[in-house]
């Protein structure tokens, strides 16, 4: 899992496919960067371009760790999701209880404008 | 792995039998969607046909094992130009999917509980879905379409 990190926001690439298999390694990889995700000084964006596949046992993960952000007032929001992934999170409602933005650039310039300029230069 | 694959024409039916572990999900998926794509389903069908078949599996390895060693058998046949039925069979203990409460997806994320997502999912990719108890054994008849 590649991690970014632009001023006070941690780019997280989720790709690929995460099925019950690969899932325990996703998990393994992002409920670490939940971690410290409090307030203004870390917040989490999931780019979810590259990510081709995803079924209940990812969306657990997904869930754990949008309570966890919850419960200590971090913010978690995800972007760029699939036709397909967008289904799935319609399907089981994510889309109500998740931020979910078209790109990075836009979840960036709504959460962050220093980590949307910082974006912007690399 | 230990498994057996039979493939037949296209109008007749073809069979896995694998054993009931998470490993072999990927032989299960590989084996519906090779049928899917003859039958000309679209690449985003197929792959919530893939997703099907990993939450089907998964839950008979979990639930209907108890992740004790036994078997699945997949049986998957062309109805008609437009649909496939997919035939989920196990020796476990008798387990309806089809029968298990699904989650309140209605609710704030704060009460909405992690899991249980599969059955909703399956629901909502399938066609048409039965289950029976025969003998010892379940058996899960599910129909889907080339499109949705």
């Amino acid at each position: 899992m590649e991690i970014k990190a632009l001023a006070n926001v941690a780019l997280v690439k989720v790709e690929g496919r995460i099925d019950h298999i690969s899932t325990p390694v996703f998990e393994s990889e992002l409920l670490p960067q939940v971690e410290g995700c409090t307030g203004e000084e870390k917040k989490l964006l999931l780019d979810c371009s590259g990510l081709a596949y995803m079924s209940s046992a990812g969306l657990r993960v997904l869930m754990i760790a949008a309570k966890r952000c919850r419960q200590q007032n971090g913010k978690m929001v995800l972007a760029a999701l699939q036709p397909t992934i967008q289904e799935i999170f319609r399907i089981s409602r994510f889309d109500t209880v998740f931020e979910v933005f078209p790109s990075v650039r836009a979840a960036l310039e709504a959460i962050s404008p220093a980590a949307a300029a910082a974006y912007e230069r690399h | 792995m230990n498994a057996t694959s039979k493939a037949m024409p296209a109008a007749e039916s073809a069979s896995l039998i694998v054993p009931a572990k998470i490993d072999a999900l990927l032989q299960c998926t590989e084996f519906v969607a090779a049928r899917a794509v003859e039958a000309g389903f679209t690449p985003s069908r197929l792959c919530e046909i893939e997703l099907v078949v990993e939450e089907v599996v998964t839950n008979i390895c979990r639930h209907g094992y108890d992740d004790q060693p036994g078997q699945v058998e997949l049986r998957c046949r062309r109805v008609d130009a437009q649909r496939l039925l997919l035939e989920f069979i196990d020796c476990g203990r008798p387990f309806d999917i089809l029968a298990q409460p699904p989650p309140d997806l209605t609710v704030d994320l704060d009460q909405r509980e992690p899991g249980g997502l599969g059955v909703p999912l399956i629901r909502a990719m399938v066609d048409e879905a039965s289950y029976k108890r025969e003998g010892n054994r379940n058996i899960l008849r599910l129909i889907v379409r080339a499109e949705r």
